[in-house]
C-alpha cells in the first residue's frame, strides 16, 4: 500500500523544485497554462493599483521565514511580525538532508551531523540504525534560534520588512477585497519593555505563529489534539559527550511514554533529554524521570541547564484557511505522527503557501482570493498526505503497547528497513522497494509481533 | 488444561491434581479414563484456570530445584531480596541470565534445550523490567532475541491449545450449517461442496472463527476500523468545510 501511495508522492516531489524556479523568473507562461486548465480567480480579481500586494506573515519560525522570503522574492510587499527574535523553541531540532539543499542552508548552522541512531526497546534491546547511510548522508541537528534567525535574515535580505512586534488580533474586512487590519504591539528599538500599539493594513495574512496561533483563533480555525513535549537540556562531562558526538537515542516503552518515544539528542555542547505524550499529559514529569533513568548510565552526573515544554499538534486544524488568511507550519498542524517531525514541513508549507500567493497575484499585481490559497492546500495535501498517513499507521501499529514496541525495535534491526526509513526521512521520498524484501519484512514483522504478544499474554497471567 | 499438558514434562502428571476440585462435583463419572472426553468443553471455558495451573507448576519446579535455579525461580524471590541490594544494583538478576542473554546450556534437559522454560524465563524478565525499568547500558547490552526460540516451540505452546478450540468450533459450525442447509434446501452434503453459495458460507464461517475468538473481539474490530479512518477524517476536515461553505455562498 505504501509503495502505491508513495508513487504519486515521488512524481509530485520531483516537479516542485522546478516549479518554484520557473515561477520566480518567468511566471507568465505557467499562468497561461493554468488559466486554460481551470478557472483562475486572479484573472477576474481586480488589479492592485499604485502599489504591490501586501501580505503579512505572523510568526518568524521556519514556516514564517520561508514564506516571507518566497513572498518578497515574488515581488510582494511582505511584513514579518515576530515577538521574540532570539526565541529558542524547545525542539528536537533535527532536519532532513534534503532541507539543506532545498532551502540552501549553509553548513555552519548545523551543530551536529547525526549518523547513528540507537533505538532501545522496553526490555533494553538496543539496535543501531544508520549503518546503511552513505558517507555524505546525515541528519542535521540545528538550534532553533540559529535556524530561525538565519531564515528571517534571508527574508529581510530579499526585501521583507521584519517587525519586532506582538500580534494581538485582526479586523476582518467588511467588503470583499478591502484590507485586513492587524493590531500589534511594536517593540522596535525606541522603547524598552513597554511596546507601542500599531496597526497594519494588508491584503492577505499567513499565520505561521505556532501551536497557540492567534491567527487561527481569529479565523475560528478550530482546535487540534496536541501532544505535550517535555525536554531537559543536560550538560554532561566531555567523555560522556563523546558518545553522543554523532549519535541520537530513542527510547520506547510504557515507562517512557504511552504513545510516543523518549529521546536523547545531541546539541551543540549538551544533550537534550525529553519525552512526549498525548494521552497522559498529567504524567509527563513521571515519563521524563523514566527517560532519564533509562539513559542514566550515559548521562549520569550531568547538570540540567534548561527545562522546556511545548505543545505539538497531532493533526491539521479543521480549517486551515479562510478567505485571504492561510495557516502554515505548526499553526496549521503539520507535524508528523510517529517521528514528531515538523521543521521541514513547516518551512515547506510556508514556501508552498507563499508560492500560491505569488502565482495567484501574478507577482503582486493582482488581488488574491480564497481559490488561490486553496491551491496551496490542494497541493500540500496531495504531496504530503501519504507521508503523514504512513507515519500515522506506523505509530498506531508500533507504539500501541510494549510488545508492539519490542517488535518495532526487532524490525528496525533489519538493514532493509533502515535503508528505507533513512531514504524516506532524508529525502522525503521513497524509492520503490524490492517486493521480495517487502514480503520478507512483512513476514518477519508479523512474526515479531506475534512472539512479543504471546509473551505479553503470559506476563498478564503472571500478574493475575 | 491442554496447555499444562504441553508445558510440563510427563513426570509431573501427578501434580495436575489442582484442577480436580472442579470435577469432584461430577461424581457420576466412574472411570477416570473417560474424563478427558467429558470435560473437554469445560476446559475450553476454563482457559484461565488451566493457565493458573501451568504457572503453579512452574513454581513447584522452581522450589524443587529440578529445572530452575532457586535464584530466579519467580519474581517474588527477586523482589524479596534484601532492600539494600535492590537499591544498589536495581538490575534484573538470574543465574541463567549471562552476558545479556539466556544461557541456553542451563536450560538443557536430556541434552535438549527446554524452550518452554526459556519462554517462561523471558516472560518473567520482561515483567520485572516493566515494573522496574532499568537503565540501558552500552557495557552490558541485551543480546537476547526472541527469534532464537524455534517456531515450533511457540507453536506448541501458544497456538496448539488455541487451534484445538478453533478446530472444534469450525467443525461444529460446519456440521450444523451443512445440516441446516440440507434440511432447508434438500441439497445433500456432497452437492453442497460444488455449490457456490455453500462455498461462500464455508469461507465466511472459517474467517469468522478465526477473527472472532471472544465476544470482545467484535468490539475490538469495530474500534480498529474507526481508528484507521480517524486520521483521514481529521485531515479532510478542511475540505468538508470548503464544500459546505461554498454551497452556502452559492
Amino acid at each position: 500500500m505504501a509503495s502505491i501511495a508513495l508513487k504519486t508522492f515521488i512524481g509530485l516531489r520531483q516537479s516542485s523544485p522546478e516549479n518554484n524556479s520557473i515561477k520566480i523568473s518567468k511566471s507568465l507562461p505557467t499562468n497561461h497554462t493554468h488559466r486554460r486548465l481551470r478557472i483562475n480567480a486572479s484573472k477576474s480579481s481586480p488589479r492592485v493599483t499604485g502599489r504591490n500586494l501586501r501580505v503579512a506573515v505572523i510568526g518568524g519560525g521556519p514556516a514564517g521565514g520561508a514564506a516571507a522570503e518566497t513572498l518578497a522574492k515574488g515581488g510582494i510587499e511582505t511584513f514579518l511580525i515576530e515577538r521574540k527574535m532570539d526565541n529558542c523553541k524547545p525542539c528536537g531540532g533535527a532536519i532532513p538532508l534534503c532541507m539543506v539543499g532545498e532551502f540552501d542552508l549553509p553548513l555552519d548552522i548545523i551543530d551536529r551531523k547525526v549518523t547513528k541512531m540507537k533505538m532501545i526497546s522496553p526490555s533494553n534491546v538496543a539496535v543501531d540504525i544508520g549503518q546503511t547511510l552513505k558517507p555524505h548522508e546525515y541528519i542535521g541537528m540545528v538550534r532553533r534560534e540559529v535556524l530561525d534567525a538565519y531564515l528571517r535574515d534571508r527574508a529581510a535580505e530579499a526585501g521583507a520588512s521584519v517587525l519586532n512586534g506582538l500580534f494581538l488580533r485582526m479586523d476582518m474586512p467588511k467588503a470583499p477585497n478591502s484590507p485586513y487590519v492587524l493590531h500589534y504591539t511594536s517593540y522596535d528599538s525606541k522603547t524598552n519593555g513597554a511596546g507601542e500599539k500599531c496597526t497594519l493594513e494588508v491584503d492577505a495574512v499567513i499565520g505561521a505563529d505556532g501551536a497557540n496561533s492567534r491567527v487561527a483563533k481569529s479565523i475560528n480555525a478550530g482546535d487540534y489534539e496536541y501532544a505535550i513535549a517535555f525536554q531537559e537540556r543536560i550538560r554532561i562531562s566531555d567523555d560522556k559527550m563523546k558518545y553522543y558526538e554523532n549519535l541520537a537515542e530513542m527510547y520506547v516503552g510504557d515507562d517512557v511514554s504511552p504513545d510516543f518515544y523518549g529521546w536523547v539528542f545531541p546539541k551543540c555542547d549538551h544533550v537534550a533529554v525529553g519525552t512526549g505524550t498525548v494521552t497522559h499529559k498529567a504524567d509527563i514529569k513521571k515519563f521524563q524521570l523514566a527517560t532519564r533513568l533509562r539513559a542514566d548510565s550515559k548521562i549520569t552526573g550531568g547538570k540540567i541547564i534548561r527545562v522546556e515544554a511545548h505543545p505539538i499538534p497531532e493533526h491539521p486544524r479543521p480549517r486551515r484557511l479562510q478567505d485571504r488568511v492561510a495557516l502554515v507550519g505548526d499553526a496549521a498542524g503539520y507535524v508528523t505522527k510517529c517521528s514528531g517531525e515538523g521543521i521541514y514541513f513547516a518551512a515547506k508549507s510556508g514556501r508552498m503557501c507563499a508560492e500560491a500567493i505569488v502565482e495567484g497575484s501574478e507577482n503582486g499585481k493582482r488581488m488574491v482570493d480564497e481559490s488561490d490559497l486553496r491551491k496551496y492546500l490542494e497541493k500540500w495535501d496531495k504531496t504530503y498526505w501519504p507521508t503523514y498517513k504512513v507515519l500515522d499507521i506506523l505509530q498506531k501499529v508500533f507504539y500501541r503497547s510494549n510488545p508492539a514496541r519490542e517488535a518495532f525495535v526487532e524490525m528496525c534491526a533489519d538493514e532493509y528497513v533502515q535503508k528505507m526509513t533513512f531514504d524516506s526521512y532524508l529525502y522525503k521520498k521513497v524509492a520503490p522497494g524490492n517486493p521480495i524484501e517487502d514480503l520478507k519484512l512483512a513476514v518477519n514483522t508479523i512474526g515479531s509481533l506475534v512472539r512479543a504478544n504471546a509473551l505479553r499474554r503470559e506476563m498478564d497471567k503472571l500478574s493475575v | 488444561m491442554s496447555m499444562a499438558l504441553f508445558s510440563s514434562p510427563p513426570l509431573h502428571f501427578p501434580s495436575l491434581s489442582p484442577p480436580k476440585p472442579h470435577l469432584t462435583h461430577k461424581p457420576f463419572l466412574p472411570l477416570p479414563l473417560k474424563k478427558p472426553f467429558f470435560i473437554s468443553p469445560k476446559s475450553i471455558d476454563d482457559a484461565s484456570s488451566s493457565a493458573a495451573v501451568s504457572i503453579e507448576q512452574e513454581k513447584d519446579e522452581g522450589s524443587n530445584g529440578v529445572l530452575l535455579n532457586s535464584n530466579g525461580s519467580s519474581p517474588a524471590v527477586v523482589a524479596g531480596a534484601p532492600v539494600t541490594e535492590t537499591e544498589e544494583v536495581r538490575k534484573f538478576q538470574d543465574a541463567r541470565w549471562v552476558g545479556g542473554t539466556w544461557d541456553l546450556k542451563k536450560f538443557e534437559k536430556d541434552g535438549k534445550v527446554h524452550w518452554d522454560s526459556v519462554i517462561d524465563a523471558e516472560v518473567r524478565r520482561r515483567k520485572w523490567l516493566e515494573d522496574n525499568p532499568e537503565s540501558s547500558s552500552n557495557e552490558d547490552p541485551v543480546l537476547f532475541d526472541t527469534s532464537i526460540i524455534p517456531w515450533w516451540a511457540w507453536m506448541k505452546r501458544f497456538h496448539l491449545p488455541e487451534a484445538e478450540r478453533l478446530n472444534g468450533r469450525a467443525a461444529m459450525i460446519g456440521f450444523f450449517m451443512a445440516y441446516f442447509v440440507d434440511s432447508l434446501t434438500d441439497i445433500g452434503l456432497v452437492d453442497q461442496m460444488g455449490n457456490f453459495f455453500c462455498k461462500t458460507l464455508l469461507f465466511v464461517a472459517v474467517a469468522g472463527v478465526l477473527l472472532i475468538r471472544k465476544n470482545e473481539d467484535l468490539e475490538t474490530i469495530k474500534k480498529l476500523l474507526e481508528e484507521t479512518t480517524f486520521y483521514d477524517k481529521q485531515w479532510q476536515a478542511s475540505w468538508k468545510d470548503e464544500t459546505s461553505s461554498s454551497s452556502k455562498d452559492s
